[in-house]
């Protein structure tokens, strides 16, 4: 498959080609510990980072402060049960077993959707469960398009969309940082591609309307706001419009699920990250027929599930993402610099 | 006492009808055009047939087949205004016709593990099984 967006080299034999990066697009979901300031992208294995006697940062890497740190999980399906992972609670709790050992303790979770694999209340109810042994301050949710099967969203929005707009699109400002969460999976559509439509795109302009250039913006949903893939829906058709309105923005990242792999784009001011599922792998764009559930060897699962962390590091404005894989420890991941 | 026996198993067997009962897939739905599928089907049964046969079986999405509601708000399910949908009829009828004839299969049911083929058979991720490529 030939694809611009794709690197095509490894300059420094580190399973990341910086230029590709800036230019581009870059493969991670090694357990990357990402910090982007200023258009430079400094990238750290965990255990660089991470002083296993103290727990804390080590001493003379240079990182400023964080204000705070949030984590996103993604697409846990709860009751998806065939060979691609037969036990999607499992590794859903694996994810939040990373999370609570976290050095510390995320402000809250992002959760950007296919909470449950075929939008059943016992799915709901199973996944509600299992995140409550999360240590965080609140879990903040977009649905998926498996969220919304039979009713359009109707049970997803009772249960996790309350004091939302439309299909369950909000904003939120915390520690001087704006999240966006967007809802693009109740309309999708021909070829799966996901749709904002034309309320929720007037509710954005809105919304960012009176901030400041200055103000880092983070928008979350579930199917990714750039093309990664149209052939396979992995994209959004409108995602244009609702780019436009945050261009003005001086950092403004993009965290969705949908296509169970980081990828990650860096588009002038705004950077994409797709984040890991917490239950199956789907193939790379193209390498498969479709896209769908990939049956890896037992072994190899847990290598390509995880979570993403992200830092918010104020001085900077910048957004540090990490992706934990969960096969490794936190303290054990591949080093890269 | 052996009254009171009597009444325990009496209430033990009512507990256990009314447990399985409870336990059953919720069949209250309101699906309004359903001619193929069985009309009692529960909501779990029949998404787990349009995610696992048709979604993951021809890599498509619901959009294939169905069209959006007036309100833009959601997807019109009943609605049979895509051929595709009426196609999707004609091959469920089809693939348990080839289960029922050529391997045995007493009334089979789409989503049943026994099957001998199922979507996935012939269509391998494609929406047609023509554009599957051969080596």
């Amino acid at each position: 498959m030939k694809n611009d967006n794709f690197i095509g080299t490894d300059e420094n034999d580190d399973g990341i080609d910086r230029a590709g990066f800036l230019k581009c697009m870059a493969w991670a979901g090694t357990g990357l510990f990402c910090l982007m300031s200023g258009g430079v992208l400094k990238t750290y294995g965990m255990s660089q980072l991470v002083d296993k006697a103290t727990g804390g940062i080590k001493k003379g890497i240079d990182i400023s402060k964080s204000d705070f740190s949030f984590a996103q999980i993604s697409d846990s399906h709860i009751g998806f049960n065939k060979p691609a992972n037969p036990d999607v609670v499992g590794t859903l709790e694996a994810a939040i077993a990373k999370i609570n050992a976290m050095p510390t303790t995320p402000s809250f979770i992002l959760h950007t959707g296919d909470l449950s694999h075929l939008a059943q209340a016992d799915e709901f109810d199973t996944l509600e469960q299992t995140l409550k042994s999360a240590k965080t301050g609140k879990i903040f949710y977009v649905p998926g398009e498996h969220d919304v099967l039979n009713d359009n969203g109707k049970q997803y929005l009772q249960r996790f969309g309350k004091d939302t707009k439309g299909n369950g699109w909000y904003s939120y400002d915390f520690n001087g940082v704006h999240f966006i969460g967007l809802v693009n999976v109740v309309n999708t559509s021909e070829g799966g591609l996901g749709v904002l439509g034309n309320e929720q795109l007037q509710w954005l302009e809105n919304d960012v309307k009176g901030l400041s250039a200055s103000t880092p913006i983070v928008v979350f949903a579930h199917i990714p706001l750039w093309a990664v893939y149209p052939q396979w829906g992995w994209g959004t058709r409108d995602s244009e419009q609702a780019l436009s309105y945050l261009r003005r923005f001086g950092s403004v990242s993009v965290l969705n699920g949908h296509i169970h792999q980081t990828l990650q784009k860096v588009e002038g001011n705004i950077t994409f990250h797709t984040a890991t599922s917490t239950a199956f792998p789907q193939p790379q764009p193209g390498a498969a027929a479709s896209a769908g559930p990939m049956k890896v060897p037992a072994e190899q699962l847990r290598s390509l599930l995880g979570l993403t962390s992200v830092t918010y590091v104020e001085h900077d404005h910048t957004l540090a993402v990490t992706d934990l894989p969960l096969s490794k420890s936190n303290d054990e991941q591949p080093a890269h610099q | 006492m052996l009254l009171k026996k009597k009444y325990a198993v009496i209430l033990g067997l009512a507990s256990s009808v009314a447990i399985g009962v409870a336990a059953l897939p919720s069949t209250n739905n309101d699906y309004k055009n359903l001619k193929v599928l069985p009309k009692n089907i529960s909501s779990k049964d029949l998404t787990r047939i349009m995610i696992d046969d048709f979604e993951d079986g021809l890599g498509v999405s619901c959009t294939f087949c169905h069209v959006e509601g007036k309100d833009s708000l959601g997807l019109d399910y009943a609605n049979d205004a895509k051929p595709e949908k009426e196609i999707a009829r004609r091959m469920m009828k089809m693939t348990m016709g080839i289960n029922e004839k050529y391997f045995g299969l007493k009334h089979p049911l789409l989503g049943d593990s026994v099957l001998a083929i199922n979507c996935i058979t012939c269509h391998n991720g494609q929406p047609r099984p023509g554009d599957v490529e051969t080596k």
